[in-house]
C-alpha cells in the first residue's frame, strides 16, 4: 500500500519497498541446497511483495517444494538469504519462523489423526497461557481465559470453512479435501501475516478448491494477507495469482505476472521442450 | 485330600502376599506412569526408565548413608539429580528419530547400572547399599500406630508402605490427567501425532519433549525411592533393561494413552511375576522363574499381535496412528 | 541482487556455527577418513603410553571380540534395513545357536566344528520359522514400528526364558580348547581365540563379497535402501526377505556358538552381547552391513584398547559411551554410507 505513513518506516523497511511503491515481505537471495550428489536448488532468487498471491511453478522436480522447506526451516540451506520482513531467517528452526508470522502447509496434508478437529484447531493459536506449564500452576484463570477465546475463535473459523459439524470427529476421518481446509483453516488460527500452501488445490474437488481460493482473495483484501503457493493447475495460477514465478532445475527461470509468464519462451521450453503456449488457449 | 498337581492356591489368601504385590504393583505404576507420558502422550519412546529409577533410589541412598543427609531432604535432591540426568541425555538426543532416541536413552540407562556396579566405594557394587531406611522406619510407625487407634489391630508390617505408595501413584495418575486435558496436554498430543506440524504452527517441541522426560524422570526416581525402601537395599541388578521392558509390558496390557489404565496393568502383570512364585507347581524354583517371563513375553506378543491398543486403550489410537 | 555465497551465520545458534567451521565442514563430508584419522591418533597415543606390545595385544583381543560383534551386527541391520524391525530378540538368536553348538559338541561328543555348522543352521531355521509364525502376517497387516519392536521384546523373554527352563541357568562350557596358545611376533593368543578371528573374519569377508557381487547380494542392498521401489522394480521381496533371515539367523547362531568358544554358555550370553551389536550397527548406518562390518571391528577394538587405560570391569560402559557419542554427533553412522535421516 503506497500511502503516506512511508516515511514512518525504519530505514530495514524503507529498503524493503519496491521500485512501484511495494513492501517486499519476503526476500529471497542466492538460495542453494544440496543433497548429497543431487543440487536440488541453485541459486534461487526472487521476492514476494506484501499482500500479494504469488504463484510458483515449474515442472516436476524443479525444486519447488524443497525451496518452501529451506524458505520454512524444515530443510538446512546450503547457501543464500532469506528475509522475511527485513529479518534474516535461513536456517533458523521452523517453529520460531512461524510466530514471526510465517506459516505453510504441507503437499501431503498434516491433519492430526487421532486428535479432534477442534483440538487441531485450538493448538494452532498463539500466545496460550495454557501451554506453559508453569502457567498451569501460577496463572489458571488467564490459562482459562484463552482458552475460551481460543475456542470461540476456532469455531468461528470451523464455520467460515463449513466444517463445524466435524468438530469433534478425529481429524483421520476426515476425505482428502475436508483435511485440505482444515489445514488452511488451522494455519489461518495461527494468524500469520504470510501463508505458503504447498499444493493447495491438489486432490479436492472444485467446489472445496473454488471456496479455498474465495477465502484466500477475501482475507488478502480484507487483512493485507501475502499469499505465496506451488501449484500445478494452471487454471488456478493463472487466475488467481498476481505474479507468477517460475522455476526449472532449481533456478528460477522467469517471474512476472501471470499473460507475460505464459508466453515466456524460456518457460515453455522448461515445460514442454518448444511448442504451444502454458495454461489455457483462451 | 491332595489338591491336582501338587498345586495349591493358599497364598492367594494370604493378606501378607497381597500387600507385598501391591507395593510392587503400586511402585511400577509411577515407573510406568512416566512410559504413559512419553510414549502414549508425547511420542518418544523412552526405553531408560530404569536408568532413572537407579539414579533416584542410588541418589537418595548415597546421600543418606555415604554423606550423612536427612532422608527428606535427600529424596528431593535426588529427584533433582535424576531429571538434571533426563536433560543431559535429552537436550542432544529428543532431535533424534524415534528408534534412535530409544537406543540412545537405553544404552544411558546401561551406563547408569554398570557405573552402579563398579563404583564400589560410593555404591557398594554388587554387595548392594544399604542402612537408608531409618527414618522410613520411624515414618512407617507412626502410620502403624495410627492404624491400630483407629481399630486395626496388628497390622500388617509393610501396610503403611503399601498406603505411601499407592497415594502417591494416584495423585500423580490423576495429576497427569488433568495436565494432559490442559493445552499443554494438547501440545504433547501434538507432537505425538506430527512433530512438524507442531513445529510449523510456532510450537517449540524440543522444550515440551525435554518436559517431557523430566517429568519421566521424577516418576522414575519416585519409584526408584519405594523400590529402595521396599527391598531394604539397592543392588545394580534391580535396574537392569529387564525392568523396563516390564514397564512397557505393563503400558501396553493397560492400553497406550490412558493414564488409570497403567495402575490395572500393573497389578495384573505383578499378579502374574509374584504369584507364580507362590503356585507349588511341581518344578524346581529357578524353572518357575522361567516360567513366570516366559508368561510375560508371550502376554506382550499376543497382546501385540490381536489387540495392540490393551485393555483400556482406543481402538482408533492403533487404526488411525502409524 | 548480489547472491551471497556463504550464508551469514551470526543469527544461528552455536551448534550451527561449529558445523561450518573449515576442519568440521571436511569430517562431514568425509566421516570415514575423519573416522579414521581420529582412531590412528588414539592407536599412536596409545603405543606412546603403553608400548607396542600391549596394544597389539589388546588389539588381538578386540578383534575377537569385533568379529562377534561384526557377525551379530550384519544380521540385525539387515533386517532392521529391510524389514524397518528393531529386533531385540536377535541377542537370543546368538544364545539359541550357542546352545545348539552345545548340544552337539558338549551333550552329544561331536567335535566342534559340527557344532558350529548345526549352530548356524539352527538358528538360521529359527529365523525363518519367526518370520513365517510371526514378522510375515504382522507385515502384512500394517504393524507399526512401536508394535513390531514390542513385539520383538516380547520373543526376547521368551526365548531367553524357554533356553533358560530347558538348560537352566547355571554356566557352561564347550568342549574346546582354552589351554593352548599360539604365539607370534612377541604376541600371545589362545588357539580357541584365534580360531574365532580367523573363522569370523573368513565369514565377514565371505557375506561382505556376496553383498558386493552377487546378485542376491545387490537386491538385498536395494531393498535395504528402497523396499517400495525395489519391489515396484520387480524384485521377488519375499525371496529376499526369506534369504534375510536366512543369513541374519545364520550369522547370529555363529557369532554365538563363537562368542561362547571364548566365554561361556550361559542364557544371558545373547543380551550382553545385544546393546554393543546395536552399537555397531549404529556407527555403520542403519541397514548398511558394510558398515555393520566396520562398526563391529571398530567397536571391538576400542572396548579392549580401553583396558589399557581404565579397570576392564568398565570396559563395557566405553562401548555405550561411544554409541552415545556417535548418535549425537552423526547419527546417520559413520562407516556407512550417508544418508538423511
Amino acid at each position: 500500500m503506497s500511502d503516506g505513513t512511508a516515511h514512518l518506516e525504519t530505514p530495514r523497511a524503507e529498503a524493503r519497498r519496491t521500485a512501484n511503491g511495494e513492501r517486499r515481505i519476503l526476500e529471497v537471495e542466492g538460495v542453494v541446497k544440496r543433497f548429497g550428489g543431487i543440487l536440488a536448488v541453485d541459486g534461487a532468487a526472487f521476492d514476494v511483495a506484501e499482500g500479494s498471491v504469488t504463484a510458483l511453478i515449474g515442472p516436476n522436480g524443479a525444486g519447488k517444494t524443497t525451496l518452501f522447506n529451506v524458505i520454512t526451516g524444515f530443510y538446512r540451506g546450503d547457501r543464500g538469504s532469506i528475509r522475511f520482513q527485513g529479518r534474516e531467517i535461513v536456517r533458523r528452526p521452523p517453529p520460531v519462523i512461524a510466530r514471526l508470522g510465517m506459516v505453510r502447509t504441507f503437499q501431503i496434508t498434516k491433519a492430526l489423526a487421532r486428535m479432534p478437529v477442534i483440538d487441531n484447531m485450538m493448538l494452532a493459536a498463539p500466545n496460550q497461557p495454557g501451554e506453559q506449564l508453569v502457567n498451569l500452576i501460577v496463572r489458571p484463570g488467564a490459562a482459562r481465559r484463552r482458552e475460551r477465546e481460543v475456542r470461540e475463535r476456532a469455531g468461528e473459523l470451523l464455520a467460515l470453512f463449513q466444517l463445524e459439524r466435524l468438530r469433534d470427529e478425529y481429524a483421520g476421518v476426515l476425505s482428502g479435501g475436508q483435511r485440505k481446509l482444515l489445514e488452511f483453516a488451522r494455519a489461518l488460527m495461527a494468524e500469520p501475516q504470510m501463508l505458503l500452501l504447498d499444493e493447495p488445490m491438489a486432490g479436492i474437488n472444485p467446489t472445496l478448491g473454488a471456496r479455498l481460493l474465495e477465502h484466500m482473495h477475501t482475507l488478502r483484501e480484507e487483512r493485507g494477507m501475502t499469499f505465496l503457493f506451488v501449484e500445478h493447475d494452471m487454471e488456478v495460477v493463472m487466475g488467481h495469482s498476481d505474479r507468477v514465478i517460475v522455476m526449472a532445475e532449481g533456478k528460477v527461470i522467469a517471474s512476472g505476472p501471470p499473460a507475460e509468464v505464459r508466453r515466456d519462451r524460456r518457460v515453455i521450453d522448461a515445460y514442454l521442450g518448444g511448442g504451444a503456449t502454458v495454461g489455457n488457449q483462451a | 485330600m491332595t489338591p491336582p498337581l501338587g498345586i495349591t492356591f493358599e497364598a492367594f489368601t494370604d493378606f501378607g502376599f497381597w500387600t507385598s504385590v501391591g507395593i510392587l504393583a503400586g511402585t511400577y505404576t509411577l515407573f510406568t506412569l512416566g512410559l504413559q507420558l512419553n510414549v502414549g502422550f508425547t511420542g518418544i519412546v523412552n526405553f531408560g526408565q530404569a536408568g532413572f529409577m537407579a539414579i533416584g533410589a542410588y541418589t537418595m541412598g548415597i546421600l543418606v548413608v555415604k554423606a550423612d543427609w536427612s532422608f527428606w531432604l535427600a529424596l528431593p535432591a535426588a529427584v533433582l539429580v535424576a531429571i538434571a540426568f533426563g536433560l543431559l541425555i535429552g537436550l542432544p538426543s529428543l532431535r533424534l528419530r524415534a528408534d534412535y532416541f530409544a537406543i540412545a536413552t537405553i544404552a544411558a540407562a546401561e551406563i547408569v547400572r554398570i557405573t552402579a556396579q563398579n563404583a564400589r566405594e560410593l555404591t557398594g557394587g554388587n554387595q548392594g547399599l544399604f542402612g537408608f531406611d531409618d527414618s522410613w522406619n520411624d515414618l512407617s510407625n507412626t502410620i502403624e500406630g495410627w492404624l491400630e487407634s483407629a481399630g486395626w489391630s496388628n497390622p500388617e508390617t509393610l501396610f503403611p508402605l503399601f498406603l505411601v505408595v499407592w497415594a502417591t501413584a494416584l495423585v500423580a495418575t490423576a495429576l497427569l490427567h488433568f495436565a494432559q486435558r490442559s493445552p499443554w496436554g494438547r501440545v504433547l498430543r501434538a507432537i505425538r501425532e506430527d512433530e512438524d506440524a507442531a513445529r510449523a504452527l510456532g510450537k517449540n517441541t524440543l522444550v515440551y519433549k525435554l518436559q517431557s522426560l523430566a517429568i519421566s524422570a521424577t516418576l522414575g526416581a519416585l519409584a526408584g525411592f519405594f523400590l529402595a525402601i521396599n527391598l531394604n537395599f539397592l543392588n545394580p541388578e534391580e535396574f537392569e533393561p529387564l525392568f523396563t521392558f516390564i514397564g512397557y509390558a505393563i503400558l501396553v496390557l493397560g492400553g497406550l494413552a490412558n493414564y488409570w489404565g497403567v495402575a490395572f496393568g500393573a497389578v495384573i502383570m505383578w499378579t502374574i511375576l509374584e504369584g507364580t512364585r507362590f503356585i507349588d507347581l511341581p518344578i524346581s524354583a529357578e524353572r518357575e522363574a522361567s516360567v513366570r517371563f516366559m508368561i510375560v513375553g508371550l502376554v506382550l506378543i499376543l497382546l501385540m499381535a490381536f489387540r495392540p491398543q490393551g485393555v483400556f486403550g482406543k481402538k482408533e489410537e492403533m487404526v488411525l496412528g502409524e | 541482487m548480489e547472491a551471497r555465497s556463504v550464508p551469514s551465520v551470526a543469527h544461528l545458534p552455536l551448534r550451527e556455527r561449529l558445523r561450518e567451521l573449515p576442519a568440521v565442514r571436511w569430517a562431514r563430508f568425509h566421516p570415514e577418513s575423519a573416522a579414521a584419522g581420529v582412531i590412528g591418533v588414539l592407536v599412536l597415543v596409545l603405543i606412546v603410553a603403553y608400548g607396542v606390545h600391549d596394544v597389539a595385544q589388546t588389539g588381538l583381543n578386540g578383534l575377537s571380540l569385533g568379529s562377534v560383534y561384526a557377525l551379530g551386527a550384519v544380521g540385525l541391520t539387515l533386517v532392521y534395513g529391510i524389514l524397518k524391525l528393531v529386533n531385540f530378540a536377535h541377542g537370543d538368536f546368538l544364545t539359541f545357536g550357542a546352545y545348539m553348538a552345545f548340544l552337539v559338541n558338549v551333550t552329544w561328543g561331536a567335535p566342534l566344528v559340527l557344532g558350529i555348522v548345526f549352530g548356524i543352521a539352527a538358528t538360521a531355521a529359527l529365523g525363518v520359522a519367526f518370520e513365517r509364525i510371526m514378522w510375515g502376517p504382522m507385515r502384512t497387516r500394517k504393524a507399526g514400528l512401536l508394535q513390531l519392536l514390542l513385539m520383538s521384546i516380547g520373543l526376547a523373554f521368551l526365548l531367553q526364558n524357554t533356553i533358560q527352563f530347558i538348560w537352566g541357568s547355571q554356566i557352561r562350557r564347550l568342549d574346546v580348547n582354552v589351554i593352548d596358545t599360539v604365539e607370534f611376533l612377541g604376541l600371545r593368543i589362545g588357539r580357541t581365540d584365534l580360531i574365532v578371528i580367523a573363522v569370523g573374519f573368513v565369514t565377514l569377508l565371505s557375506i561382505g563379497a556376496m553383498l558386493k557381487y552377487s546378485l542376491l547380494g545387490k537386491r538385498m542392498r536395494a531393498l535395504s535402501d528402497n523396499f517400495d521401489l525395489a519391489e515396484t522394480a520387480g524384485v521377488d521381496t519375499s525371496r529376499i526377505v526369506l534369504y534375510t533371515w536366512i543369513f541374519a539367523g545364520g550369522l547370529a547362531g555363529l557369532a554365538g556358538v563363537l562368542a561362547a568358544a571364548v566365554t561361556d554358555v550361559k542364557p544371558q550370553l545373547g543380551f550382553e552381547l545385544l546393546l554393543p551389536i546395536f552399537a555397531a550397527v549404529i556407527l555403520g548406518g542403519i541397514g548398511d552391513a558394510f558398515g555393520a562390518l566396520a562398526g563391529g571391528i571398530v567397536l571391538g577394538l576400542v572396548i579392549e584398547w580401553s583396558t589399557l587405560v581404565i579397570e576392564p570391569r568398565w570396559k563395557i560402559s566405553v562401548g555405550f559411551a561411544v554409541l552415545i557419542l556417535v548418535l549425537f554427533i552423526r547419527p546417520q553412522g559413520i562407516f556407512g554410507r550417508a544418508r538423511a535421516i
